[in-house]
């Protein structure tokens, strides 16, 4: 008897025969699969975190204190199921630009100083745009010692220079805050004119405006508990010295900013 | 014979790319480098190698009025086996490619290799002609992408070439324009060999 291929019933047991074994064949794939690719995603926000340290050959399970900012406070996390949630929340850029509360931030203690980074997320002129960024606390302002940025699609040559270690190299040594304790640090078009600014791209304007609204929302968030931190090292340094003279130097003494 | 024809006629005198002009998409969005170029190609060639053999396999039983469905079906399958390899074992690669191993499965080349040739050939030459196109695909991808890195990047495989000797990276051709012209002038160079492709 043949089989008359072009009936209902033939083509509809085709269909479902074919999509049950593709079904079937993608599910185990894709669970197989699955704790890999978590794993290097998983390694590639390290990667990143290291690199904002400046530490791109360290291992960052060995030096580096996951923590939260609760209601302001850094809270170090050990539980593993915590942990897994600071990475999931790195891995989405939608919740993180969300959350008021329970901010991701990583600690590393180096030679007496210590560092935090803190991821960085924002809009580009194509798409995302985001990133980390190391802040170390100096005695009257919070500098940043490093940032990597990357993006979803800025126009290569343009926008997406932002990538590159030339242009994130820029940023290292930029003080956060102004002398009237603003947030102050942003990519300037005509070239950077003070100690907070950083020279922006020339072409990529729109995604510079997306920079320094990112660094400035970002940041912002963890406004409170850097700023805690800086007053008591200022605090500190009162004690040593009453003149006030040290922290005028701070402001007057870096204005090294390169002429192009 | 027939066999070697089968191969070597895609590779060069009825190129995918430049002859055919098919996937051309892909073709100026993934050569800015090198590595992601050979990666992609590499890809494309499982896909239509893998999805020729498949639809020859089926070729009889397959119903006629939902031959196409079952093509996507294969190919989007293929697609996602690589896109999924891709990610557990390449993902610096995989994130250079992003979408654009997702979208091998509109890649003119695939389909049309299934429905022109797979459908009405033995499996085993189903696959060489697929294996065939795909590396003809693939060539001149990396062809291009070798053009971009080098004078885009002044690198090769990430490796430093030219940029030691004081070149300066003219960063136009990491654009896709320039991918466009790099296309146009092997199309002219390959046309000028083969005369026969000259349109009167």
């Amino acid at each position: 008897m043949a089989i008359n291929k072009n009936s209902n019933l033939y083509i509809i047991t085709y269909t479902v025969v074919m999509v049950v074994i593709v079904g079937a064949l993608l599910a185990f794939l894709a669970t197989s699969l699955k704790g890999k690719q978590d794993a290097n995603v998983l390694n590639e926000q390290k990667v990143s975190i290291m690199r904002a340290f400046g530490e791109a050959e360290a291992n960052f399970d060995e030096v580096v204190t996951i923590g939260r900012l609760t209601a302001g406070e850094f809270t170090e996390v050990v539980d593993e199921a915590v942990v897994a949630e600071v990475f999931d929340m790195l891995g989405n850029r939608k919740a993180l630009s969300e959350a008021e509360d329970n901010l991701p931030i990583f600690k590393m203690e180096k030679d007496g100083a210590t560092k935090f980074v803190l991821p960085i997320v924002g809009k580009g002129l194509w798409g995302d745009i985001w990133g980390y960024v190391s802040l170390l606390q100096t005695t009257d302002n919070v500098e940043i010692t490093g940032i990597v940025m990357d993006h979803a699609g800025e126009t290569p040559g343009l926008g997406a220079e932002i990538a590159t270690d030339k242009v994130q190299s820029t940023f290292e040594g930029k003080k956060l805050y102004n002398a009237e304790g603003n947030f102050a640090v942003r990519m300037q078009k005509g070239g950077a004119q003070n100690e907070h600014q950083v020279d922006a791209i020339t072409g990529g304007t729109k995604t510079c405006d997306g920079v320094n609204a990112m660094l400035a929302t970002s940041i912002g968030k963890y406004e409170s508990f850097l700023r805690a931190t800086e007053t008591a090292a200022e605090a500190d340094v009162e004690e040593c010295c009453d003149c006030g003279e040290c922290s005028e130097e701070a402001i007057v003494e870096p204005i090294n900013v390169e002429e192009e | 014979m027939k066999l070697s024809k089968n191969f070597t006629n895609p590779l060069a005198a009825n190129n995918p790319v430049i002859v055919q002009i098919l996937g051309i998409c892909s073709a100026l969005a993934v050569t800015v480098k090198l590595e992601p170029a050979f990666v992609m190609g590499l890809s494309v060639t499982f896909v239509t190698a893998f999805s020729n053999l498949v639809m020859s396999l089926l070729r009889n039983g397959v119903p006629s009025r939902i031959r196409i469905i079952v093509q996507l079906v294969v190919i989007a399958t293929l697609v996602i086996v690589v896109d999924q390899f891709l990610r557990a074992y390449m993902y610096d690669v995989s994130k250079q490619l992003s979408v654009y191993v997702g979208l091998i499965i509109t890649n003119c080349i695939v389909m049309g290799r299934v429905e022109a040739f797979a459908l009405g050939n033995k499996p085993w030459d189903a696959f060489v002609d697929g294996v065939a196109n795909g590396l003809g695909y693939a060539f001149i991808l990396v062809l291009v992408a070798f053009f971009r890195e080098l004078f885009g990047s002044g690198t090769l495989f990430g490796f430093d070439v030219i940029a030691r000797f004081g070149y300066v990276n003219n960063s136009l051709m990491l654009f896709p324009p320039m991918a466009l012209i790099i296309v146009g002038v092997i199309i002219w160079v390959h046309r000028s060999i083969n005369k026969d492709l000259q349109e009167k």
